[in-house]
């Protein structure tokens, strides 16, 4: 393994912000691909960095073992200040670094490391995954989002990677700056991975992405393969119409009475609403299907998402 | 007039309420006036209050020289949230209200929000945004636009603000206030000043003349007097390539010797970086060219790379050559 700062900037009070990449790479002529594991650009989001971090122990044996054909990089902590103080956005300068990604018309620090960090990763991988926990409200199963334009390229890749689902939905303009979209538009393949919920680590959710992401090492050829893996999940391939998002109706207290992974019939009860003046409403599946998003989160606004439920096809 | 324009439920308490000002006459041309749009941008709303309290006095005609001719339509706080919590973004959701743009009406509260602004000045014919500089720094008075056609210097020129700066096109700009307003055809521009958190009331006062210029200009406001004006402010257009940033190169305490929105020379010094723990002087900020000074470091707390201030020069613009460019 070699790591190499890829960015670093002093801070007013000693020690510097750094941004480390770690290698891996096979000892003899390189067959495999060049893939990057990026993760913790949103401070809040742990799950990711487990998942590196389990990885890189393996990666270390393999690379022992003379197991791997191509590279793997490794960028556990994107935002290291914001992971140190448990937020989604670098704390001092309150800016979403991955918001920050192409074209900008200011110069700040947010804006350099954002660019510092596409260039590596332009110029050292084939392919890119980037791992994101879901926000402080809602607990996501795991699953690979893919924008429209990409879908062609993208879903045959998604689909070693082990996850319950992919979601295939429409570009939108706030998608252009973060760094997947950047790297899909340089015509460098790149998976955003959403599991789990922030600040919580899911250890079966991070168990079946590192399965994943070592299934993907071998079937692109960087890593060396036994023999096949049998266990890889077939994830369900959804288009933007397949999916029923459950908004809630006002704001209150949600209180769930399902789970994620549940199969949910019509008319299904997924929870109760409580508003301020203290009325209780149920809310209620409006289609059939496999339930993929929940809200943990209790308290919520009016039209935040309660539910996302992938519709069952009837036939 | 005051208007309650939509109402949302909070999970515990009274609701939020986000209210329009309007003056003047609904058939004709409009103006839309926007501040509030992050929490701390407190300029833009004492120059909105302001504004209201004008144009309250010249409708009850307490103003006998002005007429109000056209319409003006005014929202002064937008991210209620924000600006209740004393913050930049709205702590619930967190999200960048001005990356919340065209919004969404069945949305969360700052999509709804976003989507109410555009639903409600989309027929303006002028819209100004009014805001303050990003985190950590002042803007002296000037106006940002995406766009440098003839109508937009037209607007520019009306508003008679010396400093016109075009923004590099970015991505981020798709989902901005100021980006779908052009969409709608609406000529807009940004006004900028002062820092977050704080209000500059002289500065407060030069945008409010500003835009008082712009409305008898546009024939918004009429003004019975014939009060020639020998300010000749013509604006100068700043295309992005004109931006020169001063880094520090040092991470420590900066302070600053300059004042923004003054002319700077070459080899001026702007400031230096104390180091936390000695004091002493890690660094002197120099000017490595000359310029008009337009953004400067308020919060003296910096790191290593960051921008400490924002020089216009107008050296590599061939329009300063050309005097009908002006
Ligand atoms: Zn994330």
């Amino acid at each position: 393994m070699q790591s190499q700062c890829i960015f670093a900037t002093q801070t007013p009070v000693g020690p510097p912000v750094e941004i480390i990449r770690h290698s891996f790479s096979a000892n003899a002529k390189k067959t495999g691909k060049r893939v990057s594991l990026v993760t913790g650009l949103h401070g809040d989001e742990l799950e990711g960095l487990y998942i590196c971090h389990r990885l890189m122990g393996i990666l270390k044996e393999r690379e022992a073992q003379n197991a791997l054909q191509g590279e793997v990089h490794v960028y556990p902590a994107a935002n290291p200040q914001a992971l140190d103080s448990g937020t989604r956005l670098w704390p001092f300068f309150s800016v979403d670094i991955n918001r920050t990604f192409g074209e900008n018309n200011t110069h700040s620090l947010a804006t350099d490391l954002s660019k510092a960090l596409l260039a590596d990763l332009k110029s050292n991988s084939d392919l890119v995954v980037d791992f994101h926990a879901s926000n402080l409200q809602l607990m996501e199963l795991p699953q690979i989002r893919i924008i429209k334009d990409f879908e062609k390229k993208l879903v045959p890749l998604a689909q070693l990677c082990n996850v319950d689902l992919i979601w295939v939905h429409p570009h939108a303009d706030i998608f252009e700056s973060t760094l997947g979209t950047n790297l899909n538009q340089a015509k460098i393949p790149t998976l955003v991975i959403e599991a789990g919920i922030c600040l919580r680590i899911n250890k079966t959710y991070c168990e079946q992405i590192i399965l994943g992401i070592l299934n993907l090492l071998e079937q692109t050829g960087t890593l060396q393969c036994t023999e096949p893996r049998t266990d890889i999940k077939n994830p369900k391939l959804l288009q933007p119409h397949q999916v029923a998002m459950v908004q809630s109706p006002n704001a209150g207290l949600f209180v769930k009475s399902v789970e994620i992974g549940q199969a949910l019939q019509k008319g299904d009860k997924i929870g109760d609403l409580i508003d301020s003046s203290q009325k209780q409403k149920e809310i209620i599946a409006p289609c059939s299907g496999l339930l993929f998003t929940l809200r943990e989160y209790p308290t919520t606004g009016q039209g935040a998402p309660l539910a996302r439920i992938a519709i069952e096809e009837t036939s | 007039m005051k208007e309650k324009v939509l109402t949302l439920p909070t999970p515990f308490g009274a609701p939020l309420e986000l209210y329009k000002n309007t003056w003047g006459n609904p058939n004709n041309e409009a103006l839309a006036l926007v501040s509030g749009l992050h929490g701390d941008h407190l300029q833009g709303i004492h120059l909105n209050l302001q504004l209201a309290q004008f144009l309250d006095s010249v409708v009850e005609g307490s103003h006998p020289d002005y007429t109000l001719k056209g319409q003006v339509i005014s929202f002064p706080v937008v991210n209620l949230n924000a600006i209740q919590c004393g913050s930049r973004l709205a702590p619930a959701d967190g999200m960048d209200m001005n990356l919340a743009f065209p919004g969404n009406p069945q949305g969360e509260t700052t999509e709804a929000l976003a989507s109410a602004i555009i639903t409600h000045t989309a027929e303006c014919y002028w819209g100004l945004i009014l805001q303050s500089a990003p985190p950590h720094y002042e803007d002296a008075p000037h106006i940002q636009t995406l766009q440098l056609d003839s109508s937009t210097k037209k607007l520019c020129r009306n508003l008679k603000l010396e400093t016109v700066r075009q923004l590099k096109p970015s991505p981020a700009h798709k989902v901005t206030l100021a980006y779908q307003w052009q969409q709608h055809d609406i000529l807009t521009a940004i006004l900028s000043s002062g820092s977050p958190r704080t209000v500059n009331i002289q500065q407060c006062e030069t945008l409010f003349q500003s835009i008082i210029h712009f409305m008898k200009a546009e024939g918004i406001l009429k003004d019975r007097r014939k009060i020639k004006t020998n300010t000749t402010t013509k604006p100068h257009f700043y295309p992005p390539e004109n931006d020169v940033s001063i880094f520090a190169n040092t991470a420590g305490m900066f302070l600053k010797e300059v004042k923004v929105g003054t002319p700077i020379e070459k080899g001026q010094t702007i400031g230096e970086i104390r180091d936390l723990y000695s004091g002493k002087r890690l660094e002197e900020i120099i000017a490595p060219t000359e310029g008009f000074l337009l953004t400067l470091r308020q919060y003296p707390i910096v790191y290593e790379k960051e921008p400490l201030a924002t020089l216009l020069t107008a050296k590599k613009s061939w329009r300063n050559i050309l005097p009908w460019s002006k």
